[in-house]
């Protein structure tokens, strides 16, 4: 096996890193791959809480990158999701610990024993920022469409460009009725200022919460819209390459779907 | 037609978002800027050498400069000729 591995990362905290990472995680296990998830917010552990698999922690990816465990013993499988396995941080601030050989060691062997595997970025531009794209061939940024996240997510493509990796943006938290008023950046806008390739797009969904208030998968909810954007994500990841993006669209306002069917907008 | 009317009906005098993009696309080049005062060096070499083809110029006094108003920011090379160089042919 020759897997990937693709990083998720954003520079500003709280767009929906952590949120991508799982969902994402979650809808390429359920197209059939074997998928590991690896948390590397160092310190700030969240992967495990929001994917409900807090209470089954034994080792941590830092006991994996110390050679005090073997990736089988940290990995916990997902009982509701098949071949799907998260590695957890943490909760010691011990980043700095993890040397550079040591992650590369563990991303070779990840990429054997997993077709995908997600990594989780912490916040910022540092050290555990810089651990996390150590091993990743592909990456993700992730960014609401707001003045604050669009410049750091600018600041964290151009890193990304100077370490030989191309990434793909995801815009987060979109509110169509919002970008209707000219309230928020459309994802148009974002792409015209960040000037790379988009990766999808996901609505604000008030079923994120949710979902990860009960720990349960939000790509197995049907009715979720975000959950339906991040599984289309997937599948472009997974091969579908030219599967089209689809702005989200507001569900409240009748006369938008009506213009739209109909060509008018 | 209908919905030129709504439109009507909805239309903001300032559109918020308009203002977010025009001021992301300006700060983002200067972000790069500030961090990049090696490289606008470079490029003015570059640009220095390029011209010296051309034009003998006045090395002394050329400035190089982003100039920014409302609508574009541009990068602005200013350099007195002191005399075209023949070109062999
Ligand atoms: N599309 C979305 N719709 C609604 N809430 C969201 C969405 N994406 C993320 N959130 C919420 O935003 C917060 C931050 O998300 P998280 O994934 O933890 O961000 P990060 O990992 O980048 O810090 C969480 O409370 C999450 O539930
Ligand atoms: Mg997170």
């Amino acid at each position: 096996m020759e897997g990937k591995i693709i990083v998720v990362t954003s520079g500003k905290g709280g767009v929906g890193k952590t949120t991508t990472t799982s969902a994402i995680g979650a809808a390429l296990a359920l197209e059939g791959n074997r998928v590991a998830i690896v948390d590397m917010d160092i310190g700030l552990r969240n992967l495990d809480v929001v994917m409900g698999l807090e209470n089954r922690i034994v080792f941590n990816i830092v006991d994996v990158v110390q050679q005090k465990c073997k990736i089988e013993q940290a990995a916990i499988r997902d009982r509701r999701i098949e071949n799907l396995f998260l590695i957890p941080a943490s909760q010691s601030d011990n980043k700095d610990v993890l040397s550079t050989a040591g992650i590369e060691r563990v991303a070779e062997d990840l990429r054997k024993q997993f077709d995908y595997i997600i990594m989780d970025s912490p916040a910022g531009i540092e050290r555990g920022f810089e651990n996390s794209i150590v091993g990743a061939s592909e990456a993700l940024v992730v960014c609401t469409p707001d003045v604050s996240a669009v410049r750091d997510a600018d600041r964290v493509i151009g890193i990304l460009y100077s370490r030989s990796l191309t990434p793909k943006l995801i815009v987060n938290r979109i509110e169509p009725g919002r970008v209707k008023r000219g309230e928020m950046l459309s994802h148009e806008d974002v792409m015209d200022v960040l000037a790379i390739e988009l990766a999808g797009l996901v609505p604000m969904d008030d079923k994120v919460l949710i979902s990860s208030n009960t720990g349960t998968p939000l790509v197995l909810q049907n009715d979720s819209k975000a959950g339906q954007a991040f599984k289309r994500i997937a599948r472009r990841l997974n091969g579908e390459a030219d599967l089209p993006f689809e702005a989200p669209t507001d569900r409240s306002s009748m006369w938008g779907k009506i213009s739209r069917t109909f060509g008018l907008r | 037609m209908l919905s030129g009317l709504l439109k009507r009906f909805t239309r903001q005098k300032t559109k918020s978002k308009d203002e977010a993009k025009k001021r992301l696309q300006f700060s983002l080049i200067y972000d790069k800027l500030d961090l990049n005062d090696t490289i606008l060096m470079d490029l003015q070499n570059d640009i220095v050498d390029v011209i010296s083809k051309y034009f003998e110029i006045d090395k002394q006094s050329l400035e190089l400069k982003v100039k920014r108003d409302d609508n574009v920011s541009a990068l602005v090379f200013n350099t007195p000729i002191l005399q075209v160089r023949r070109r062999r042919a």
